[in-house]
Parts: C-alpha cells; structure tokens; sequence
C-alpha cells in the first residue's frame, strides 16, 4: 500500500511541474467526496473545465508510470493528460498481459517478467480500464483528461487544484464504481480570484467488486 | 318406538343371529378402520418423507445445473476474444460465439446484456425487452433463478463479463418445460408428478410451461395456501385425495414467485395395501357369515324347546291339554318340567271345576246345570236322530219328616245314601239329584216304553229297600213322574213341567208309584192357573164367602159353635170346592190375605151369636209361617168385640213340620190371648204323640176316616175310644168330624166325645141359614 502511494505521488508530482507558473489572477478549489453514506471516496478523480471559456491543453510532457507487482496495478486510478506517454512496468517474477478495449485507446502489451520499458501513448481523452489477461483480478484505470486540473482524491477523498482562473468552471467527479451513467458526477461552480473555493460532493457507490488487492 | 319397532324381530333366533352379527361387523369394521388409519398414516408419512426426499433431490439438482451454466458463462465471460468482441461492440463475433456456445451446452436460450442494458443474441423484441430489463437484477448481484422469457419461465444463469471492468452479462436460460420434469419424475422412487407454476400478480396460478396445463381450483388453492413453505400438506382434488409438496424456486427479483409442485396421490400410495384390504374385507364376510350360522345354530338348540313351550303355552291357552318333552337337565329343562306340572294342574283344576258346577255336592250326582246340558243334549239328539227321551222325576214321599224329626244329618246321609244306589241300581242311566230330595232321570230310547216302566220300578225298588243310618231302618218311599219327548214336551222346560205335574198325579195316586204324563195333566195344570189368575180377584170382588158347619155338644145336648168354611162363588164357574183353590191360595200366598179375612169375617158374624156359640177357624201351616198371625187375630177379636174363648184356631199337624220351636211359641201367644187351639184331622199322616205332649190343645178332632170306619173296621170303634180316652186325660175335648149315621153317633156318644159335626146334623150353611138354625133350636135327629 505504501509503496502503491510513492508512485502516484511521483507521477503527480512530475505532472504538477509540468504546469507551471499558475497565473496571478487563480483561484484554488478544494473538493471533499464522500459516499452517500458519508465515507470519504478515495481514487475519484476530480477535474475541472473551464466554462465558458476554452480550457486549455494540458502539457503532456511528464513521465507517467504503471506498475504492476503483487499481481495489481499501481495505481489504481491515475488521471493523465491527453498525449502522455505512460510507461508499464513489470515488478513481478510473472508475466503480465496488459490490455484495454476502450475506446479512447485500445492496446495490448506483453510483459515479460522484470521488464519495465513498454510505453504507451494516451492521445485521446477518455476512461481507459485496464486489465490482465492473465490474471483476471488485475484491474486499473487510467482517466485521459485534457484539462491541465484533473487529480485522484487521497484516501480522505480530497482534492486540492490550485491556480484555476477565477470565474465560471464546470467539476466533474469520476469514479469506476460510481452509480450514475458513465460513473460521472458534474456541477458547476464560479470561482473568485484568490479565494479558495471549496466543494462537497456527496455520490452513490456500487459495491466494489471484491478484490482485496484494491483494498475495496 | 320405530326403533324398537324396526327391532321387534318375530323371532328369537333371529333377534340373536343379527345382535352376534351387528357385534362381530362392528368388531371386524372397528379393526379394518383401525387397520386403514395406521395403513393411511404410514403411506402418508412414507409419501411424504418421499416427497421431501425428491424436494431436497431437486434442490441438489437445479443447484448443480446453475453452477454448470455458471461455470459454462463464466468460462466464455473470460475469454479474451469474446470479451474483446464485447468490448468492442462486435456484433457478428458475439452472436456467433453465442450460438456456438448454445449448440454445444445444449442450451435454449444464451445472451448478453451490457451494464446500460443493451441486448445481444436475443431477435425476439419481447424478449430483448424481458432480457434488458434483467440488468438492474444482474448490476445487483443477482446471477441465478427463475424469470419469464417470451411468456415462459426460464431458469436464468448470467455471469459477468470484465473486460476489465463489468461490461455486461452472459446469460444463458433454460426452459422449465415438461421434459425436465419428467426427468425428475424418474430420479423419484415413488410415481410422484411434478410441474412448475408460476404466479400471475392477481393471486392466480399457471403452470410455467405451455405444455403444463392450469392447475385445477384444488391446486391452486393448495399453490395460494402453500407456496411460500416447503412443507407437505394434503390436497382434496377431483382425482382424490394427494399429498403434494410446493417449492419455492428462487425467482429472479420483481420476476413472478415460481413453485416446483411434487404431487403423489394417495390412491397410488395405498394400492399395495389394496390386496390386505381385499383380504380383510373377505375374513370380514367369511367370519360374519360364520358368526351367522353359528349364532342361527346355537340359537336354535336354545329357541326351540322355548318354541316348544310358547306352542306348549298357546295350546293351553286355547283350553287344550299340552306338554313339552323334556330334553335336558339346564334351566329350559326344569322350565319344561314345571310347564309340564302347570299343566297338569290346570287340567287337574279345571276338572275340579266342571266337577263343582256340574255336580250336586252332597251326593256327588250331577246338579241341575248337569242335568240341563244332559238334558237339552239329549233333546238335540232325538230331533236329529228320531228316538225318544224319557225324563223321570222323582220325589220321596216323607222326606221332610224324616229331616224334621231324625235331624239334617240323617236326612243328608239318606240322600247319600238313596243317590249311590240308585247309581247302583241304574247303571249308566243319567241320574242327577236337582235340590232337596228331587232326583230326576234321563233316558233315551226307542221302541215302546215297556223299558221305561220298568226304569220307574227299578227307581222306586231302589228307594224303598230299607237303609240303615246309625240305629235307625229307614223305609223310604217315592213318587215318579214320567214325561216322553217329544211327545210331552220338546224342550227342557215344557218336559220337566210334564214330568212334574205326572209326578203330582203319582203323588195324588197314593205315593209310592209312578205316573206317566198325559195330555188331560196339562189341562188340568192350565186351569189350576187361571185359577190362580182368579182367586188374586176373587177376594177384593167379594167372591169369596164363609159357610158354617154346626158343632153339636153332645151333653149339652146343644149347637156348641161353628167351623167356618171358605167358599168361592166364582163369576163364571160358580161355586169352587175349596180342596181346589186352597192348594193354590197356599202355593202363591194368598192364603195369608184370604185366612186374615176369614178370621176378621168368621169374629164378625160370631159376635152377632150368642155367648155360649163358638167359632172355629182353619189357619194355614203357611199363615203360621208367615209373622202377623198373632196381630191379625187381636185385631179380629178387637174389631168384633168377640170373646177370645169364643174363637178356635184349628191346625193340623203339618205346622209342626216346619219350624216346631217358633210354631209352639205362636201358639203359646194365642193361647195367651184367650183363643182356643184344637188339633185338626188327627190321626193321620205322622200323627204324634209327642205334639199332644208339647202343647195342651184344648180340643182333639178326630179325622172323618176313623168315624167312616166305624161302619166297617172293628177295631175302628177301639181306636176312636182310645183317642177319646187320651184326649180326656189330657183335659182336652174332642170333636168327631163326618158323622153322617145314627150308628156312628151311638158310638161316638157311648164313648164320650165331646161334640160331633157332619151331616148327620147339618152340612155347612151360608151364616143367615146358621143364625136361623140357632134359632130353630134343633135336636138331633137321634134324640
């Protein structure tokens, strides 16, 4: 688990740089999800887009890492920018048969054991879920935003996106096991320049499929 | 009461045979009943653990065929291609890898259905529909049970496809038709039927199969009661009773609930006790028949010496003589016994009876009911047949002194005595004593009555044989009448009145003979009763009349008094002798009226007379018996103002026949009153000394036959002295009665009598012509 956290921290980290410098007219908006039942929703991903107005392109320019050890995908849910390059990477004394059938990007790697220099490309926004075929158990999601504030909830089910230009933005909640069309929840909101803007989100939850490599 | 009456059996045997008949079919249908309970019960109870048992088999059974569709789904919901297929909405290959999949499972039904509900493999639209509506199900977990596809439930199996996340379902459905159910028919032991209904939202039941027909009211009732318990219960349909077990299938959610119906008729689980319970049923009857003849056997050795004895019993009752055999030592054989002795004694009894009112006590000879059954039997028999009967009555002559003077006992011995010889005497002629000393006979002949004389003379043969009772030889003698029918008579009562006046003739003749009715007897009978008709007239016509008869006193050489005679100038006849009428006076009573106002009349006229005339009255035995007697005189003497000692009651010696002891005390009462008494007609009959003992008359007549005699018999003269002696000596006076000759007044005169009176001096005379003799101062011829 722990380790599960050092490489979403480091791919956020490399994606957050990547954006930089925010401008000085931003605001920030800090996002709580919560379950129907009040428990806090971690891995939702929160993204914003700017309404009317064009959102801008994200930079893609970061690294972005999947690894697979233990028999699972690490991270569970990771959100990247359209036209990242995310490169998989096999811990494990197995193989793994990574694929995906979505549309936003079909593809299939075949992951000898120990190897860890497989990319691929992510040129089209969209929920990618990705699996093993070798083991069935195996399941992550990748959600391509093309939005420069997108980010996974932590295990509070916060979210913190800085630096959004102030005025009227549409947040939109994503979540695998999220009872609602497409597993999306959206809201509108306006922002006031250099003020902290905070939202509750309160979603229905399916019961995960057990797995405990999810933790689910 | 129609109960008793429908039990009221004729027959005591068959009463028995039906009570041991109806105990025994109650007995034996009392254990079939118990026999079919228990039978009933296990089969039930085998049935129904059956049921339960294929219940459980069923549920093994739907079980293991889920989790092969399962795993058959969820082996094609993980294959890499088809989830690609799916993933990528490739329609051709989908459909494709469904209908391989159907071939090879064998399957009816297979599908897939997306997350939004989206419906590959299915090309009927309400199917599809049915099948998109499944997704909320299956997003729920749901991935087994029952659902209606097409308008037919199917059992429904889904899997998930991942690819990698949940995408949609494999769902295969199988059809619960007839051919599954009969396969689980066959796993069961026992013949049961299982179908599967289905619920329709209104309450009502239909079977889940096109092929399964509605399930009848019994049923669904049964379904409506029972489907959500697994339990067995008992349904009452048109086919008979069944026992049936419904289960509940897992339905797919919001799907219609769906029941397995195991159903097992109780007929079918009884009928292999079916040859027990013909075999009982046929013990049944062979043992009531058994038990009938049995009881109908023995019932008869016990009912028919009782049918004897109730025959035995009606007979008697109809006046018959009946006995029963006895056949045994038990209580019917004692009971026989005793109705035997019973019997015995009634007959016994009813002779004695018969003997009692049909014979005279005292000498055992038939009585006059006895006599009148013979008698009138006899009769009939001479109507019919021709013939005669002669009926003979007979009457001792001087019975009444021998009872009077030897006493009643001697008196009934001599009955005795008479009766057993003239059964001796008579053989078997009928002879029955009818009271008193009356006997009469009866027999029948033909021919002439030469034979009946001599039946009269044996009779009187037989009576007067001298009988000794004690010390005394008693020579009887008797009287016979005889009457002949139908001559004399044709019926009872006209012959024994023949047979009876015969007898008076008989006694008229002279006693001790017999007479043979004639025809001049009746006449005589006849007139004797318009005489009787007559005299009740005569006295209140003044018909009747006194005549006076002198008493001359021979030392007073002078009329001394009169003896009043009665006369009856009847209207048409004229004068009537009185040894005529008087016999009827005395018969009927009238002498009682007739002698009072002879005494009133005979007072009244002596009044007229002087001092020293004397009136003499003749009083009945009758009037003697009869009380008043003393009264009227008193009467007559005050009434006339006569003298007492002018008045002389003249009796015969027949009062003393009856009663002497009252008798004598009447005549001391008169005697007190100053009348005279004299003793009339004496020395005849059973003249005693002894009367002239026991009251001092104050006068003898001596009887006209003595005087007559005085003519003829020498010694005559000595007997008429010897009276006149006696009555001297006694203090008493005597009077000679019927002196008609100078000759017999020279005797009576030498020998002292007091007076004399006949017609040597005068006959009797109306009292006009007596009061003129009076005056006329007659002497005797003689003098």
């Amino acid at each position: 688990m722990s380790c599960a956290r050092i490489w979403t921290a480091t791919l956020l980290c490399a994606w957050s740089a990547a954006a930089l410098p925010a401008p000085a007219y931003a605001a920030d908006l800090d996002v709580q999800v919560r379950g129907a039942d009040g428990a806090p929703v971690r891995d939702a991903v929160v993204s914003v887009h700017l309404a009317a107005r064009a959102t801008p392109h994200p930079h893609a320019g970061g690294s972005y890492v999947i690894d697979q050890q233990d028999i699972q995908f690490h991270p569970f849910v990771a959100a990247v920018p359209v036209g990242a390059s995310v490169t998989f990477m096999n811990h494990d004394p197995v193989r793994h048969h990574v694929y995906s059938f979505s549309p936003a990007k079909k593809f299939e790697l075949k992951l000898a054991s120990k190897q860890q220099n497989q990319s691929v490309l992510f040129d089209k926004p969209g929920i990618v879920p990705l699996g093993c075929n070798i083991h069935d158990r195996m399941i992550a999601y990748l959600d391509v935003v093309d939005t420069p504030w997108a980010k996974t909830a932590d295990a509070n089910g916060h979210v913190v996106l800085r630096d959004i230009p102030a005025g009227a933005i549409t947040i939109t909640v994503w979540h695998p096991y999220l009872r609602a069309p497409g597993n999306i929840v959206s809201r509108g909101a306006i922002l006031s320049e250099g003020t902290a803007h905070g939202e509750k989100f309160a979603v229905p939850m399916r019961t995960p499929p057990h797995d405990p490599g999810t933790g689910y | 009461m129609r109960l008793r009456h429908l039990f009221g059996f004729r027959q005591l045997r068959t009463r028995l045979a039906v009570l041991y008949a109806g105990l025994f079919a109650v007995g034996m249908l009392c254990v079939a009943g118990l026999l079919y309970a228990v039978v009933a019960h296990n089969s039930k109870a085998q049935v129904t653990r059956e049921l339960v048992a294929n219940g459980t088999v069923y549920d093994r059974l739907w079980d293991q065929q889920t989790s092969q569709l399962r795993a058959a789904a969820g082996l094609l919901a993980r294959d890499f291609g088809f989830r690609a297929a799916v993933a990528t909405h490739d329609r051709n290959t989908i459909e494709s890898a469904l209908s391989n999949l159907r071939q090879r499972m064998g399957l009816s039904t297979a599908f897939i259905v997306d997350v939004n509900g989206t419906v590959t493999g299915l090309a009927d639209p309400r199917e599809t529909a049915q099948a998109s509506a499944l997704s909320t199900q299956l997003d729920e977990g749901v991935t087994a049970g029952v659902a209606p596809l097409g308008g037919q439930a199917h059992k429904i199996v889904a899997a998930p496809i991942m690819a990698p996340a949940l995408t949609g379902w494999v769902v295969f459905a199988t059809e619960l038709d007839q051919h599954e159910m009969r396969g689980l028919e066959r796993l069961s032991a026992i013949p049961l039927s299982a179908a599967v209904y289905e619920r329709r939202a209104n309450g009502s039941w239909v079977g889940a199969d096109s092929a399964t027909e509605a399930p009848d009211p019994a049923v669904s009732h049964f379904l409506e009661a029972n489907w959500h318990q697994s339990q067995p219960a008992d349904i009452d349909g048109p086919n008979g009773l069944s026992i049936a077990l419904a289960k509940p299938l897992p339905a797919v959610p919001g799907a219609p609930p769906a029941v397995l119906l195991l159903q097992y008729p109780m007929r079918l689980a009884l009928s292999p006790y079916r040859p027990l319970e013909i075999a009982i049923a046929v013990i049944g009857i062979f043992g009531l028949g058994l038990v009938v003849l049995a009881t109908w056997r023995m019932a008869r050795s016990i009912t028919l010496p009782i049918s004897l004895l109730d025959a035995a019993a009606g007979k008697l009752a109809d006046g018959q003589v009946a006995s029963v055999p006895v056949s045994s030592q038990d209580e019917l054989g004692r009971l026989a016994a005793t109705f035997n002795r019973m019997s015995a004694d009634i007959v016994e009894r009813e002779k004695r009876i018969t003997h009692l009112a049909f014979s005279d006590l005292l000498t055992s000879l038939p009585n006059r009911a006895n006599f009148n059954q013979h008698l009138d039997h006899q009769l009939r028999l001479v109507e019919r047949r021709g013939g005669h009967v002669a009926l003979l009555c007979m009457d001792l002559d001087n019975f009444k002194a021998i009872n009077d003077t030897l006493g009643h006992p001697t008196g009934d011995e001599l009955l005795r005595r008479i009766a057993s010889r003239l059964g001796e005497e008579l053989g078997d002629i009928f002879v029955a004593r009818l009271g008193g000393d009356e006997f009469v006979m009866v027999k029948s002949y033909s021919g002439d009555t030469g034979t009946i004389d001599e039946l009269a003379r044996r009779a009187l043969a037989a009576v007067e044989a001298p009988i000794h009772i004690g010390e005394h030889a008693l020579e009887s003698k008797a009287s016979i009448g005889v009457a002949i029918a139908p001559a004399d008579g044709n019926n009872q009562n006209t012959l024994l009145r023949s047979a009876e006046l015969a007898l008076y003739k008989a006694k008229e003749a002279g006693r001790g003979t017999y007479r043979f009715f004639e025809e001049s007897m009746n006449a005589l009978a006849q007139e004797r009763r318009a005489l009787e008709v007559d005299l009740r007239q005569a006295l209140n016509n003044g018909e009747l009349d006194l005549h006076y008869q002198p008493l001359f006193h021979l030392s007073a050489d002078r009329v001394g008094g009169f003896e009043a005679l009665l006369r009856w100038n009847h209207p048409k006849r004229g004068s009537i002798p009185p040894v005529e009428f008087i016999p009827v006076a005395e018969e009927t009573g009238l002498i009682v009226q007739i002698g009072a106002w002879v005494i009133q009349e005979a007072c009244r006229q002596a009044a007229l007379w002087p001092d020293h005339i004397r009136v003499a009255v003749n009083v009945s035995s009758i009037q003697f018996q009869r009380p008043g007697l003393s009264h009227v005189v008193l009467q007559a003497l005050q009434n006339s103002g006569l003298k007492p000692e002018r008045l002389e009651i003249e009796i015969t010696e027949s009062i003393f026949l009856e009663r002497s002891e009252s008798t004598l005390q009447l005549l001391h009462t008169l005697r007190g009153l100053g009348v005279r008494i004299a003793l009339d007609d004496f020395g005849t009959g059973y003249s005693s000394l002894s009367y002239l003992q026991s009251f001092p008359f104050d006068k003898i007549k001596i009887d006209r036959s003595f005087v007559v005699a005085l003519r003829s018999r020498p010694g005559a003269a000595a007997i008429v002295k010897a009276i006149i002696d006696l009555a001297d000596a006694l203090g008493m006076e005597t009077t000679a009665e019927g002196v008609e000759e100078q000759s017999q007044l020279a005797i009576l005169t030498r020998q002292g009598a007091t007076s004399i009176q006949g017609y040597l001096f005068s006959k009797p005379v109306p009292a006009p012509d007596a009061t003129r003799l009076l005056k006329s101062k007659l002497k005797l011829r003689a003098a």
